[in-house]
């Protein structure tokens, strides 16, 4: 018994120093993700501004109205709905990186998912979020390290290509995707089964592509939650 | 269409691009400073922490050549700094296109096209930036209220924990099975990708459980890709 009494308290304290680290951890991650973000909104909006009027370019707030209202039109949703609904895959620090670096369905989410997956850990958890953060981080700087010598280079390298090889290159987001479902699929094949069929039915319909998404998310994570309780009270019974 | 090039390959666009990029970089190796660091506090060992970030790295490796491929088709239209700085490092390169073309719409002319002025070129920088801005923004002031709704959710009790657990899973796993299959309905082709790649990432997978065989994990969806787009080759 006293043992037992040991190994539980040792426990419970072991998690109040992970806790405390955490919490160390996102203090942090707020101040720099904030700090870097506010940075680089700025920086990116002096480059219209420096067109308008400082080369005096300026084609007018009409214009450009039309041209962001139309714009906005499309992406307004998805600046809120994005966020919010890869936060709890992506964590504090995984938010930041990934909405300021791009690329998140197709780069920074399947890094974060492989890197789970490689070291076994669960989504949602402490270490979980530490290593969704080591993944991105080094996605984000992996696609700088290939992409600034291209654009550098311009269109020369990519011309070298030959036209069928270039053909291939839409194939890479199914095949991403494919492999990041089955990865899933094998810890959990019947989450994966709920969430391409109801994928498939809802990319039959007309939706728009963000309440597609939307959509699936809300209704596999109510099936799932739904099944999870329906096995919980099978085992108490 | 020539002077609005000279304008977008400018020395300050340029100086812009590079800033902003400098930002995203230092960005990224501080959060892996700061993850690694807490790490050891939370349990992790330094091999979990290598292979993490490798897997991370190896995963970004097929993703980064299609996103270079949209880059290098709308640098002809933006220049070399202004696709730099949507696409490579905030935007995602499908959005960037359209927003493009709706900024030359709305000044009304077209991308590429030869009444394409210097006061098109800024309308379409307008639009992308603002456009770009808007996610941002939201990320800049929500990120805090999000993790503490999160944090009041899992501090609750052991079972909310586990909802919490279920909801993420389900979460991540939806989100790929709604983008494999906005793909599959493309054709033929695609579906063949994405179950050969699934497939793959099976068989990769088991046999680094059964063998233990680390470097096999990290490289999975590495290989899975690979197979997808060698079966799709053939395919297409």
């Amino acid at each position: 018994m006293s043992v037992n009494q040991e190994t539980v308290e040792n426990k419970e304290l072991s998690t109040n120093t992970q806790n405390f680290a955490m919490d160390k951890f996102h203090g942090k991650a707020h101040f720099w993700g904030r700090l870097t973000l506010w940075a680089a909104i700025i920086l990116t909006l002096s480059l219209p501004v420096y067109l308008s009027f400082v080369l005096g370019y300026h084609p007018g707030w009409t214009i450009i109205l039309a041209g962001f209202v139309a714009y906005a039109g499309i992406v307004a949703v998805v600046w809120v709905l994005e966020p919010i609904m890869y936060f709890p895959v992506l964590g504090v620090s995984g938010t930041y990186i990934s909405f300021l670096t791009g690329n998140i369905g197709n780069m920074c989410l399947p890094s974060a998912a492989a890197a789970q997956n490689a070291i076994g850990a669960e989504p949602g958890t402490k270490k979980g979020e530490i290593t969704a953060t080591l993944g991105i981080g080094a996605a984000s700087l992996v696609n700088k390290v290939f992409l600034i010598p291209i654009i550098l280079g311009g269109s020369v390298l990519i011309s070298a290509i030959p036209e069928n090889i270039q053909q291939i290159f839409p194939l890479v987001l199914p095949a991403i995707f494919g492999g990041v479902l089955a990865q899933f699929a094998i810890k959990k094949p019947i989450y994966g089964v709920i969430a391409l069929l109801i994928g498939l039915i809802i990319n039959m319909t007309a939706l728009v592509v963000y309440l597609k998404m939307l959509l699936c998310i809300v209704l596999t994570i109510g099936i799932c939650l739904l099944l999870e309780k329906r096995n919980d009270a099978k085992q108490s019974v | 269409m020539e002077e609005v090039m000279r304008l977008a390959n400018s020395g300050i666009v340029w100086i812009i691009a590079t800033l902003v990029l400098a930002i995203v970089v230092f960005q990224a190796i501080k959060f892996i400073m700061l993850a690694a660091k807490t790490s050891k506090e939370i349990g992790m060992s330094t091999e979990e922490v290598h292979s993490a970030l490798k897997t991370g790295a190896i995963a970004a490796i097929g993703p980064s050549f299609a996103i270079i491929i949209v880059a290098i088709s709308l640098i002809p239209l933006l220049g070399d700094p202004l696709t730099l700085m949507r696409i490579g490092i905030i935007g995602s390169a499908p959005i960037e296109s359209v927003g493009a073309s709706l900024g030359a719409d709305a000044y009304g002319t077209g991308l590429g096209s030869s009444d394409f002025n210097y006061q098109a070129f800024t309308t379409v920088a307008w639009t992308l930036c603002l456009g770009g801005v808007g996610w941002l923004v939201f990320t800049a002031l929500a990120t805090k209220s999000m993790s503490k709704v999160e944090k009041k959710v899992t501090n609750k009790s052991e079972k909310s924990k586990k909802t919490m657990m279920v909801v993420t899973t389900a979460a991540m796993v939806a989100a790929f099975g709604n983008l494999a299959s906005a793909e599959m309905i493309k054709g033929f082709a695609y579906i063949l990708v994405v179950i050969t790649a699934s497939i793959t990432m099976i068989i990769s997978t088991s046999l680094a459980n059964k063998h233990q065989l680390n470097w096999l994990r990290e490289w999975s969806l590495g290989f899975s890709i690979i197979a997808g787009l060698f079966v799709g080759y053939f395919a297409l």
